[in-house]
């Protein structure tokens, strides 16, 4: 199983302005102190091994939107900006023979977790097959709303796929695709849910976005470190600070690394990914929380560690 | 310390009433902590103190449960007119802290005289 990230940042997509890219160039100019490359592999060499991801790279700026490569048919957590790219990619492979069907699996229907279907190009092939599977009941409305002239030119008539809407209910396995998937709810306005996929061979990948875990309700806990248990690759909202989840932001339906590792660390998880980042957030803020990350989880790791990655949009995960 | 619990010292001074928990607070304790910290701000509010200043200097490391169980002690002190503050955070402590950004929304002192 693998797992792509084509969307990693939560609530509103961003993007890098000129005075980010031109400190970029000049930390890695004076980081090269001089050097000279022979080709652009070289210098990409360079950037790859001796730059600090936040200089040579960036954690890009689509919202939520990951895909699960398991099996012929394909899988997907939520239809965010980074859909758009995920949706030309995929028409390719299906140009070179991959199967065009899609099982799309939504963690709730708000803006930055729906807005990239409009632009999810899939939709206009008549040989596609959408299934979209979500805990709510009003999936569908959701998704028509979106394309009403008022908000868009393109009526979700017009759109040619067999799309098809599949309400999911908690507590019950399904076999879907080449994966076996349970769902949890999740705190959230209008509720999210949390998907567990786990593959033929036993390996399993948990979507756990827009889940706030009250300050008030740790009791609730529980139920998900018992979703999350001897996870593979666990997926987490991981918006906040724990400080501000549990004050300004209290109800803003977000949680913070620090309870991502905590809950991780209980289930006996074997790795988490840092995810929905804060739309505020520079590359060096995000590369600054994942290092903190790294550090509170050595700081409170009491049996066997939990590697900590942090997600960017293009990452791909061997699970 | 039996493992799973925490031991307390408790000392009064001119309007203030400071507590020592020692061990971890983690998944195990942590409601044990909290539940502490609430019978001490009742009793920081009988005995009229002001402020109730929790050391941490014996504290092995706090995670986000016990973390939160001191949001909820401030909100409940916050009703009883008093003021939590943390002092002595040692090196791990002052890390967590850090990381969490509790040294942003907690007034956090270096020294017990200082308080």
């Amino acid at each position: 199983m693998k797992v792509r990230f084509w969307g990693t940042r939560g609530s509103l997509p961003v993007a890098q302005k000129a005075a980010a890219i031109r400190d970029k160039i000049a930390t890695a100019l004076v980081a090269a102190d001089g050097r000279r490359f022979a080709d652009l592999d070289e210098a990409r060499t360079f950037a790859d091994d001796e730059l600090e991801f936040a200089v040579g790279g960036t954690y890009g700026g689509a919202t939520s939107c990951v895909e699960i490569e398991a099996g012929d048919e394909f899988i997907l957590c939520d239809l965010g900006s980074g859909a758009r790219e995920f949706g030309l990619d995929a028409m390719a492979r299906c140009a070179r023979g991959h199967a065009r069907v899609y099982h799309l699996f939504m963690s709730h229907f708000h803006w930055d977790h729906i807005m990239g279907f409009p632009f999810f190009v899939p939709v206009f092939d008549p040989e596609t097959k959408i299934v979209i599977h979500s805990g709510h009941a009003d999936a569908e409305l959701a998704l028509r709303r979106q394309q009403e002239e008022i908000s868009f030119p393109v009526a979700f008539d017009w759109l040619r796929a067999q799309i098809s809407f599949v309400t999911l209910e908690t507590g019950k396995p399904y076999a879907i695709g080449a994966v076996t998937v349970e769902l949890i709810e999740q705190n959230h306005s209008h509720k999210s849910y949390g998907y567990r996929f786990t593959d033929a061979a036993g390996k399993s990948v948990v979507y756990s976005t827009d889940s706030e875990h009250k300050v008030d309700r740790m009791d609730q806990e529980a139920a998900f470190v018992a979703f999350f248990g001897d996870c593979d690759l666990v997926i987490c909202d991981t918006m906040y600070s724990l400080a501000d989840s549990a004050s300004m932001k209290e109800d803003w339906g977000h949680s913070s690394n620090v309870v991502a590792i905590d809950l991780c660390h209980q289930a006996q998880a074997k790795r988490l990914a840092l995810f929905h980042h804060e739309p505020t957030y520079s590359d060096a803020d995000i590369q600054r929380m994942h290092q903190e990350s790294i550090r509170y989880e050595e700081l409170t790791r009491e049996a066997a560690p939990l590697a900590v990655i942090c997600a960017y949009d293009g990452l791909t995960v061997e699970v | 310390m039996t493992q799973g619990t925490l031991d307390w010292t408790v000392e009064t001074r001119e309007g203030l009433r400071l507590i020592a928990p020692i061990g971890r607070v983690d998944e195990t304790t942590a409601t044990e902590f909290a539940e502490r910290l609430a019978e001490e701000i009742a009793k920081a509010a009988s005995d009229g103190h002001k402020r109730l200043a929790i050391d941490l200097a014996e504290i092995e490391y706090m995670s986000s449960r016990g973390l939160r169980g001191l949001t909820l002690a401030q909100r409940q002190s916050a009703d009883s007119g008093i003021t939590i503050v943390l002092a002595r955070p040692n090196q791990i402590m002052r890390e967590i802290l850090a990381i969490s950004r509790y040294d942003k929304v907690f007034q956090v002192f270096d020294d017990i005289d200082g308080i």
